[in-house]
């Protein structure tokens, strides 16, 4: 890389910078060219060694450390004792870790495939041409960029909170069943709620999606008479199933490490960290309560590392099943 | 070669320039985490305690105080609510930087000195630096683990019923000391009736009454070394606490869950509950009513089974300022403006000289003052049950546990089954 002189204006614009590449010399000679390439090298890693040491002492040691921990069991006071696969067989004969499998397991079933829903429907509105399109654009991707902070689950947390707008709108049309945030059953649906309407980022994706089907096809179709319907099923959704299938691999993976807003929606109630009657734990909420409330580091870690199996079984899966559903246009399905 | 020269000096240059910046960075972080001496002989310890806004205003004028009198020691303070105080402390203490010296209680004595966490303040006493002289009630040994000295008592405090006074009038209650169980049922109901709302929170998942009703059968919620008490005990406490919340004379825990971290009997949820009875301070500044005080219920019209509480300031073992900070505790237990500040806020001050220089005006915390002097002239006061290491962990099973069965999430048979699961693990580790 770099070796080659291009005559592109914005290199003509760096002439301090491509002076020596330039140089009245004759064309260099290959060994010269591999020391120079390997210096360029070392600078590339120079200029990343924070990244890199980041990488490694933030994130690739400590998760090195963590397989360790989760086979032993460590209190982060004494050195951690090694007992094998205890942790393992502790955390499924645990019900309050079952319990909190299935709440995990119910926000992504229901979560993910509502946000996705709603991603596609406001792209489809938006990727016709229209006044103000830019604006619409923002104004719907803005709660993506905010939802995930605290202060939005904090506001949250009031919305479905008892006599808040929320318990007030659905009594107009006579539900009388109080704030979600105080009900065990209800307040998961409160976080559904905020995922979904963090709806933002895929619809983007979406966006770029719908603007790559070809227009012929459309063209086409309508010649042929097919409906609004009929087009967006038999034209629209094959086109996107990549970008779809994106989307539907993110959003599962990410809807599995739900953590902050459970933890802010559902805190503060009594003795639990995660919602009424353990409403809202999530498995990242019992992995926290185990690891700082209860000092139990290395069931924790066991946790962790199930989770991120798990989560990598579901990921195969929807390769796997991708080959079913997914229509790529080079590709022989 | 020259041109590969110019190169190198200009990739090293740059590459420099980062790494510089980086570690830049890196020691702006150390900087912030570590250094506590500066060159002058001035010294900073780190202060931290747990409580809301009101006892965080006392506190931090007391410190200024503190300051003033102690030019060469600053003081930098950090303060959280109770569950989320522990969790903090939890994570620095394991890294080995905790606070220099905090807010501690007995249930945590034992679990941090298991792991090495307290200093045994006896050595700073022997060096002139802490006067454990002039406490009140017995109150110097209440730090004592093991022959070390692991808290300082600032305060003492007792459990009592906190009620909302003009609800208990409306109804008719007058709650008198050595009143039954029975008589406390029914009051519940009148306020219920007459009052229009729960007459209590829902007793059933405060460990710390139910250890006072253990106490009043001549069981205990902890002996020294795991559970006093059996699962019929508690089948018994909850499967009571399971018909209350049924017939409205305890709150609906769902209201409750929602205003925390408001106590239920400040939002009006309900017309009291058992809690510490300093407790009274914070609930007059948040809820509008009159709060008071009411004696705790027996089985025999006598024993309540209380004994006195302590909230203690321990040190670090890890500091480096063993020195100062026992001045600091020193200064925080002894000095009679601190007791004027602080009021009540974490109970009837320690040492006499504290006791002495506030004596309260205002009726809340002339309240306390007289709960107190009443448990002396009642003579139910007993020595504290034991905490061993773990307790606090029983303590949140308690209180979640207790909480699911008031929302119908779990039977009785299962809540106790699972609360003996996790205190088991809780207590053997």
């Amino acid at each position: 890389m770099g070796t080659t002189v291009t005559h592109a204006p914005a290199m003509e614009d760096l002439s301090k910078d491509s002076e020596p590449r330039h140089g009245p010399v004759k064309s260099p000679r290959p060994a010269e060219l591999k020391r120079r390439g390997r210096r360029e090298n070392l600078a590339g890693y120079l200029f990343m060694s924070p990244w890199i040491a980041g990488f490694l002492l933030l994130t690739a040691g400590p998760m090195v450390a963590s397989l360790y921990f989760a086979f032993t069991d460590y209190n982060l006071f004494d050195s951690p004792k090694w007992i094998g696969l205890d942790n393992f067989s502790e955390m499924f004969g645990d019900p309050r870790w079952r319990h909190s499998v299935q709440v995990t397991i119910w926000y992504v079933i229901v979560g993910t495939p509502l946000k996705l829903l709603a991603a596609l429907g406001v792209a489809l509105l938006l990727a016709q041409k229209r006044r103000g399109q830019a604006f619409y654009r923002a104004a719907f991707y803005a709660p993506s960029l905010i939802g995930a902070s605290v202060s939005i689950a904090i506001v949250w947390k009031a919305i479905f909170s008892d006599d808040a707008i929320v318990d007030r709108t659905q009594k107009i049309f006579g539900v009388n069943v109080g704030g979600w945030t105080g009900d065990p059953d209800m307040i998961i649906y409160s976080l559904v709620a905020l995922t979904v309407w963090q709806f933002g980022a895929p619809m983007v994706i979406f966006l770029a999606g719908l603007k790559q089907v070809p227009r012929e096809l459309y063209e086409a179709a309508e010649v042929d008479g097919a409906g609004k319907l009929r087009r967006f099923w038999n034209i629209t959704l094959p086109m996107i199933s990549p970008v779809l299938f994106f989307n539907v691999l993110l959003e599962t993976i990410h809807s599995f490490q739900i953590f902050s807003s459970a933890y802010i929606v559902g805190g503060g109630a009594g003795g639990n960290a995660c919602g009424p009657a353990d409403g809202s734990m999530v498995y990242t909420c019992y992995l926290y309560v185990q690891g700082f409330e209860n000092s139990r580091m290395g069931l924790a870690s066991a946790m962790a590392w199930m989770l991120l199996v798990a989560v990598a079984l579901v990921t195969a899966v929807l390769f796997w099943s991708q080959k079913r559903w997914v229509h790529y246009e080079e590709g022989a399905s | 070669m020259q041109q590969n020269r110019k190169v190198e000096r200009r990739t090293i240059l740059k590459a420099g320039g980062a790494s510089v910046a980086a570690l830049g960075l890196g020691a702006t972080a150390t900087a912030c985490g570590g250094g506590s001496g500066a060159g002058d002989g001035t010294v900073t310890i780190r202060y931290a305690w747990w409580g809301a806004e009101d006892r965080a205003k006392r506190i931090n004028e007391t410190v200024k105080l503190f300051e003033k009198k102690y030019p060469k020691i600053k003081v930098k303070t950090d303060f959280q609510v109770y569950t989320d105080f522990w969790k903090k402390f939890n994570t620095q203490a394991s890294g080995g930087n905790p606070p220099d010296v905090f807010q501690n209680a007995i249930g945590f004595l034992r679990k941090y000195d298991a792991k090495n966490v307290l200093l045994d303040l006896s050595e700073q006493v022997k060096a002139g630096n802490l006067s454990m002289d002039g406490f009140r009630a017995g109150l110097e040994k209440f730090g004592e683990i093991d022959g070390k000295l692991l808290g300082v008592p600032v305060g003492s405090n007792s459990m009592a019923l906190v009620i909302d006074k003009p609800v208990y009038t409306k109804a008719g209650v007058k709650p008198e000391q050595g009143w039954t169980w029975d008589d406390f049922d029914a009051a519940m109901k009148k306020i219920r009736d007459k009052a229009g709302r729960a007459g209590d929170t829902g007793p059933y998942n405060v460990m710390y009454l139910y250890d006072l009703y253990l106490r009043q059968n001549g069981k205990a919620f902890f002996t020294e070394d795991g559970l006093g008490f059996t699962e019929a005990d508690l089948k018994d406490w909850w499967t009571k606490a399971e018909k209350g919340v049924e017939s409205g004379i305890y709150a609906d825990q769902k209201k409750v869950a929602q205003i925390k971290p408001k106590s239920a009997v400040a939002a009006e949820l309900s017309g009291g509950e058992f809690t510490w009875d300093n407790f009274t301070v914070r609930y007059s500044s948040e809820g509008k009513s009159e709060y008071g005080l009411a004696p705790i219920p027996t089985t025999d019209g006598k024993k309540t089974g209380q004994y006195l509480g302590s909230l203690m300031l321990s040190a670090s073992k890890r500091t480096q300022h063993p020195k100062e900070v026992a001045q600091f505790i020193d200064f925080m237990v002894h000095d009679p403006e601190v007791a004027k500040i602080m009021g009540y806020d974490r109970g009837v001050p320690a040492t006499q000289a504290q006791y002495d220089a506030y004596k309260p005006t205002d009726p809340v915390n002339k309240e306390i003052a007289a709960y107190e002097e009443s448990l002396v002239a009642a003579g139910v006061l007993e020595p504290i049950t034991p905490h061993p290491n773990g307790a606090d962990v029983c303590e949140a099973a308690f209180l979640r546990l207790g909480e699911e069965l008031g929302l119908g999430k779990r039977s009785v048979d299962d809540a106790v089954k699972q609360f003996f699961t996790e205190s088991k693990t809780a207590l053997s580790s």
